[in-house]
């Protein structure tokens, strides 16, 4: 099942954002090469054998531009 | 990619594709917090009204929520949401602006609601500067900061907000940063529940305006700085003030319990025979 899902014409792009790069603590994003409408960079999608669905991308993005399924909401990262 | 829609689309206008803030702005952060409280309470929009006033942190209730949201004069959306309080008393009434709006300009609406314990949550979105004017000296500002109105460094001290938000007597009053979104909605599901004057001050980046002057740079990096020096209220109170320099202290600063405004007066009306 997919864990990630991305929305990446939301994404405001991972050069002046890169909020998710920064928490993911499997540093499983990477900027695609394509823009999205808008001309930002969004993430390529993240290697689903490497998540841990911890939910961290979904709760730190600050565009709404990531979802994870069965995400970690109330986890706590400390 | 997929016709899925992010889990708290349900909450917003669907007309509005894109937020209205620059790219890794933390008021994007804390409207999700804001929503995953909403939506863990099993609350829905028409529960719900939403003020803010003026700034870039204005602009988190409307265009974005798909709610009754009142967009006011600067300084002024506690008295509007005092009224609209009056009127309403069913809803929750929450707050939205930002540090310039509620500390600066609305200093004075923030103490008084606080002091009079109205049923209200505010969400006073900290970016310690004014962002949308083009990153002005805040009273949040830090005492020594560059800004384009402090080009020699900022001379004044600033505002613990929620040391006077406790000082004013408010009945909840918590502080997080962006690096602690999770906390953040804890917070406020408690804040929203409170029946009383409750304040989450919630410490943001502004990559934009912030970030430039302070050169404390991108998104990431003023994260990072949340990071490695918020603390815990609980660490903090054990510590000398000397060692908090620097420090953003973070926590649970007041939960309790004491009379109410509107069921005050409800009660006032009801011993002299007033019209409830
Ligand atoms: C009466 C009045 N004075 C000044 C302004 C100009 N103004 C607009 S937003 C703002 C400051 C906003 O700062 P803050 O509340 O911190 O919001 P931010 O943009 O940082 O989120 C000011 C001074 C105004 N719109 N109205
Ligand atoms: S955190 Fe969100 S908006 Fe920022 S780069 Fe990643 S996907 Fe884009
Ligand atoms: S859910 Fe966690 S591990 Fe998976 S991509 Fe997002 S941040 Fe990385
Ligand atoms: S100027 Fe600052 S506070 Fe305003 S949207 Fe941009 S980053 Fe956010
Ligand atoms: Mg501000």
């Amino acid at each position: 099942m997919q864990k990630v899902i991305l929305f990446p014409q939301s994404c405001k792009g991972m050069e002046d954002c890169g909020i998710c790069a920064f928490v993911c603590p499997r540093s499983l994003f990477v900027a695609s090469e394509e823009m999205n409408e808008s001309g930002y960079l969004p993430p390529l999608p993240p290697d689903e054998e490497k998540c841990t669905a911890c939910g961290n991308c979904m709760i730190y993005c600050p565009d709404f531009a990531i979802a994870v399924e069965g995400g970690a909401v109330d986890g706590s990262e400390e | 990619m997929s016709e899925k829609t992010h889990p708290l689309r349900k909450y917003m206008r669907p007309q509005v594709k894109k937020t209205t803030f620059c790219p890794g702005c933390g008021a994007g952060i804390i409207t999700q917090a804001l929503l995953r409280a909403i939506d863990e309470l099993g609350l829905t929009m028409d529960d719900f009204v939403f003020v803010s006033g003026i700034g870039c942190s204005a602009w988190i209730p409307s265009p974005l929520l798909n709610a009754d949201t009142l967009h006011t004069t600067h300084g002024r959306p506690i008295a509007y949401a005092s009224g609209v309080k009056m009127g309403l008393p069913d809803k929750h009434v929450v707050v939205v602006s930002g540090d310039g709006d509620l500390s600066a300009i609305g200093g004075n609406h923030l103490i008084h609601a606080a002091r009079r314990n109205i049923d209200m949550t505010v969400i006073l979105v900290n970016n310690g500067i004014y962002g949308m004017t083009g990153g002005q000296t805040a009273p949040t500002t830090p005492y020594g900061l560059t800004t384009i109105t402090s080009p020699y460094g900022n001379a004044e001290q600033e505002f613990d907000i929620s040391a006077l938000v406790v000082a004013a007597g408010g009945s909840y009053v918590a502080r997080w940063t962006t690096y602690h979104p999770r906390q953040m909605t804890k917070s406020i599901k408690k804040a929203i529940q409170k029946k009383g004057f409750a304040m989450i001050e919630a410490i943001t980046q502004c990559p934009m305006q912030f970030g430039r002057v302070s050169k404390q740079g991108s998104a990431v990096n003023m994260l990072k700085n949340y990071k490695q020096n918020g603390i815990r209220i609980e660490k903090a109170a054990k510590m000398d003030p000397s060692e908090l320099q620097g420090k953003i202290v973070e926590g649970v600063f007041v939960d309790c319990d004491k009379p109410e405004l509107i069921s005050s007066v409800a009660a006032l009306q009801r011993r002299t025979g007033g019209k409830e």
